[in-house]
């Protein structure tokens, strides 16, 4: 396994934003609805936070329509897997674990 | 999942954080990874129907029809589709089978297993003409599939449950 270099991203580091891309680094794709009851905000907070991760190119917004209703899926991009492996490296650097 | 974990920890400060609240932050993560584990768990049933799926297509041919066993593709591809589709309402996530990991210990005994039964099914039934050898090679590989498919998750929960 190769090891990943310790950076902090100031997108990533709110709590909210952290905790997103912590639960979409654990799938390729979590529903919208699922992400916002794990975090405990409103879909207008979740939309916000998304929003700057999108913006910063770390996570990728999907709409379907299944049996008639709209979901909507979030998924880290491959830039936002790294970037979030290189924030929890830092957190782990700042612990000295 | 339990949206509590994460209060207290740090919500106010955009700077580096400090030991304390790195740590709080690192151990939340753990713990929403600890519930997607609980959450990723298929019912054994929906491992039945996935080895269910893959017996039938493959036992259509021994009926040596070849619009048997279109019509066996066809209803192989909308049942896959239809248990995704599933999955992902059930447990509000998806995650790819094939995905790089640990898993891939489960994905390479499948298509082993997959390759030798199948050509194994293959040989007899075109080869020496045993009538239904294809019907009982789908059955091992539909069995073959179901107990992977378990196997493939028990893995997944146990690496979910490790560092973030």
């Amino acid at each position: 396994m190769t090891a990943v270099a310790p950076h902090f991203d100031a997108v990533i580091h709110p709590p909210p934003r952290l905790q997103v891309c912590g639960l979409l680094a654990a799938v390729d794709t979590m529903d919208f609805a699922t992400v916002r009851d794990a975090v405990g905000v409103s879909d207008s907070v979740l939309s916000k936070h998304v929003k700057q991760l999108e913006e910063a190119g770390y996570v990728r917004v999907s709409k379907a329509t299944r049996a008639s209703r709209l979901r909507t899926s979030l998924a880290l991009t491959k830039a936002g897997r790294a970037a979030f492996d290189a924030h929890v490296a830092e957190l782990r650097r700042i612990t000295g674990v | 999942m339990d949206p509590t974990r994460w209060r207290g920890v740090d919500v106010e400060s955009d700077g580096m954080p400090d030991r304390t609240t790195a740590e709080e932050q690192l151990a939340a993560l753990q713990a929403d990874r600890t519930a997607v584990a609980e959450r990723v768990v298929q019912p054994w049933w929906y491992d039945a129907l996935l080895g269910l799926l893959i017996a039938g297509f493959l036992a259509s041919y021994s009926l040596r029809s070849t619009w048997v066993t279109l019509g066996a593709l066809v209803l192989f591809l909308l049942g896959m589709r239809g248990l995704v589709a599933l999955y992902t309402r059930l447990t509000g996530l998806w995650v790819n089978g094939f995905r790089a990991g640990p898993t891939r210990r489960a994905i390479h005994v499948w298509l082993v297993l997959y390759a030798v039964v199948l050509g194994a099914a293959a040989t007899a039934e075109y080869l020496l003409d045993v009538r239904g050898a294809m019907a009982v090679g789908g059955a091992v590989i539909g069995v073959g599939l179901a107990l992977i498919s378990r196997w493939w998750t028990r893995i997944h929960v146990a690496e979910l449950r490790g560092q973030p």
